[in-house]
């Protein structure tokens, strides 16, 4: 508990740190800050990484079976995601926004009430392993390593979620971007950001890379279900919600292939889709009943 | 399709309109739009309860919600619709657009083309090398090969002309994403129809009948495992399969791995004790005028046993986990499954005679005197040992398989549509006095930036040669 508490402290200042730095150097246009903001980040995911092996050392299962835990993976996959999009397109405007949103995930992880935080042996439903891979590792003894349904369903659910965040943030400086040249205004930050086509090009390849994995965690989701439940689909809300922001995001694709549909609407619907991720994510938890309530 | 309608009958007309109308981009939106919308309602009304309920809860809509099947949305004939629409707009889009694609990925080789098309492409580079052309296209050979392009090539005049590709694959990535969705629907239709859902409980040692199917389950043990803390880690039953007599197999299960047999899958859900029986009581002897009670006797149901101290044997033959008496129809049963209020009927036997049959209760000892005759000796129900019973969800589900297929299959069009891209590479090599200009242009299905660094890195190679990086 101590250790997976200390770095998440750490982790807190580190990413609030980061956006600060990355903001710095977005208004002071200075190579060192940005490539100090760079640094903390690496940084950052590295002290977001000790978080999540910490609380799977105390845990004694992998850290992926609360809301509190489930934040730390997005946080974790949103910077990994972003550190590719920096390394491949060198556009660190972006790293204001992203980084943006995981202090308010920092935020709100750290906000959330004890319950949801504190470390809790698996109940019965959670505890899934895949026995090919127990018997695998059992020839070198390290059975309790393996992993099952619930850590594959759940990583590949929160590389999704991380890929939209990025892509939520590229939507917001699209439409930013877009407004001001509408209004045939110019500011100086605004120059900053990259070409909306490059936005827009940048929003589509993080959609294009959330909407597999998280077609890939509704899918497992689902075998699971069958596995445990003997049903793959049960219109629980978290399924639907799920299904909601599939179908928001499948319309982004098939939009962007009509002309009239690109740019402005398509960053719409990234943004709008997002925001169904976030309601699918913790609005279900707290609003809506059903399997998931607990996670 | 619909303006070449002249000299069709009505039906003809009829059905090019409707493929029209279902051979549309927009419909697909429009559909996901309302889709994801509806579905939205499903989750803030909740689902399948009683009338009274909605009428209750939403006193201005309560009506309405049950009149247009919001109460069961996601089953509502007009939900239906909407996935049905899907469907055939995916089906008479893929019949329109594959066999044009399909013809063009087959037949898509440019040995000769009019240079000034490399202009036209959204995407085209030129660079000029001070150097022959012999030697330029030998560098654009090279380079389309290390980025591993399929190619062919010509000469025409002393110029070169290359066309390369590589990735065709990527366009078939809609096709199959498309299908698997359509496997996964079939899926749960065949499921919907030749499924069924059932529950057992089965008391331990018991032998019950699979629903819809020629063989029997017993139930050999049930156990609950706790960690330390004493929470629940996991519910397990030990099952055997008996099929025409003989015993199969026998399986432990537990929450997330159910037993498999002919189709039909058990699922371990709930347990529970019997409220109607119970393996043993605990019956002790009461001497009322002391108040002493003597040590309890283990009494099996259905057996008797000697009570030692007094002259009575007993025999258990009731249990009632929660008693209560009913006036009305003078009958006595139990008000809940759980252990509120439990009571054992007793035939006490004085050798072969029967004396008396009385309900005890555990809660109220001596409440009224197990054997009315005698005055120095009753009996007290001290405990019990409690019958559990498994609860199974049975089901079976030969769309399943169906719907795994599909998603296969959806994996592979992902790996195809987003992680492959289709490139198509033109490039123009041509002499002029001591330079030789080449220009490079084509197109990419998606992924335009990448397309952009590789044509540069085309242009780089050419102008610097191995030089460069």
């Amino acid at each position: 508990m101590i250790l997976s508490l200390l770095f998440f402290t750490f982790s807190f200042v580190f990413y609030v740190l980061t956006a600060v730095l990355y903001a710095g150097h977005w208004v002071f246009k200075k190579k060192w800050l940005g490539q100090t903001a760079t640094a903390m980040s690496y940084i950052a995911l590295a002290s977001t990484t000790l978080i999540l092996i910490f609380r799977a050392a105390e845990a004694r299962h992998a850290p992926f079976s609360n809301l509190f835990e489930s934040m730390i993976l997005f946080i974790w996959a949103t910077n990994v995601g972003y550190l590719v999009l920096e390394y491949k397109h060198k556009q660190r405007v972006i790293g204001v926004f992203v980084m943006t949103i995981e202090s308010i995930a920092m935020l709100s992880a750290a906000l959330l009430p004890y319950k949801f935080k504190s470390v809790e042996p698996l109940n019965p439903a959670l505890q899934s392993k895949w026995h090919w891979m127990q018997d695998l590792l059992s020839h070198v003894g390290l059975e309790q390593y393996a992993i099952g349904w619930l850590d594959f369903h759940v990583f590949s659910t929160f590389v999704g979620y991380g890929a939209f965040a990025i892509s939520f943030g590229l939507g917001i400086m699209y439409l930013l971007k877009g407004w001001f040249e509408e209004k045939g205004r110019s500011n100086v930050l605004i120059d900053m950001f990259p070409d909306t086509a490059m936005l827009d090009e940048l929003g589509y390849r993080a959609i294009a890379w959330g909407f597999p994995f998280l077609s890939i965690g509704i899918i497992s989701g689902a075998v699971w279900a069958d596995y445990a439940w003997g049903t793959y689909w049960s219109w629980d809300p978290k399924e639907t919600w799920s299904l909601i922001t599939w179908l928001i995001y499948a319309t982004y694709l098939h939009a962007r292939v009509t002309r009239g549909w690109r740019g402005k609407r398509a960053a719409i619907l990234s943004v709008a889709g997002f925001l169904a991720v976030i309601f699918l994510y913790w609005g279900v938890s707290f609003v809506l009943p059903g399997l998931h309530a607990y996670a | 399709m619909a303006r070449q309608s002249n000299g069709k009958s009505l039906w003809g007309r009829a059905f090019s309109n409707l493929w029209y109308f279902f051979n549309s981009l927009k419909l697909t939106i429009a559909v996901l739009i309302s889709l994801a919308t509806v579905s939205i309602l499903g989750t803030v009304v909740e689902q399948n309860k009683p009338v009274e309920f909605y009428l209750t809860t939403y006193p201005r809509f309560g009506k309405l919600i049950t009149a247009v099947n919001v109460d069961n949305l996601f089953h509502s004939w007009w939900y239906t619709a909407l996935l049905l629409a899907l469907a055939v707009n995916i089906i008479v889009c893929t019949f329109e657009r594959f066999p044009p694609k399909w013809k063009s990925l087959l037949n898509h080789k440019q040995e000769k083309f009019d240079p000034k098309v490399i202009e036209r492409f959204a995407h085209s580079r030129s660079v000029s090398v001070s150097a022959d052309a012999a030697a330029v296209n030998d560098r654009v050979g090279r380079i389309l090969k290390k980025m591993r392009f399929n190619v062919v090539s010509s000469v025409h005049g002393g110029d070169y002309f290359y066309y390369a590709w590589k990735g065709a694959i990527s366009r078939l990535g809609s096709d199959f994403t498309h299908i698997s969705l359509l496997l996964m629907l079939a899926g749960s239709i065949i499921g919907s129809y030749y499924g069924y859902k059932d529950y057992r409980f089965i008391y331990v040692g018991d032998t019950v009948d699979a629903p819809n199917a020629e063989f029997k389950i017993r139930l050999d043990k049930f156990w609950v495992d706790q960690y330390e803390t004493g929470q629940i880690k996991q519910y397990n039953s030990l099952i055997t399969v008996i099929d025409h007599g003989k015993e199969v197999l026998t399986k432990q299960i537990w929450v997330n791995e159910p037993l498999s047999y002919r189709g039909i899958r058990f699922y371990q859900s709930d347990y529970g004790m019997a409220w109607d029986r119970v393996d043993t009581a605990y019956i002790a002897p009461k001497n009322i005028k002391t108040g002493v009670v003597g040590a309890p006797v283990p009494i099996k149901w259905g057996a008797t046993e000697k009570i030692p101290g007094t002259k009575y044997s007993v025999k258990v033959v009731g249990y009632l986990a929660d008693f209560a008496y009913d006036e009305k129809t003078n009958s006595v049963g139990s008000i809940s499954a759980d252990a509120n209020n439990p009571a054992v009927r007793l035939e006490i036997y004085n050798g072969d005679k029967l004396v008396a049959s009385p309900w005890i209760f555990r809660n109220y000892p001596g409440i009224f005197p197990a054997i009315p005759a005698d005055k120095g000796v009753d009996l007290v129900f001290a405990t019990f040992k409690p019958i559990l019973y498994s609860g199974l969800s049975v089901n079976k589900d030969p769309g399943t398989n169906v719907v795994w297929a599909g998603a296969l299959v959806m994996g592979v069009g992902f790996i195809f549509a987003f992680f492959i891209f289709h490139r198509r590479v033109w490039v123009h090599v041509r002499q002029e006095g001591l330079t030789t200009e080449v220009k490079v242009g084509g197109m990419i299905n998606k992924n335009n930036i990448l397309f952009e660094k590789e044509l540069k890195r085309i242009t780089e190679f050419v102008e610097k040669g191995d030089r460069s990086k």
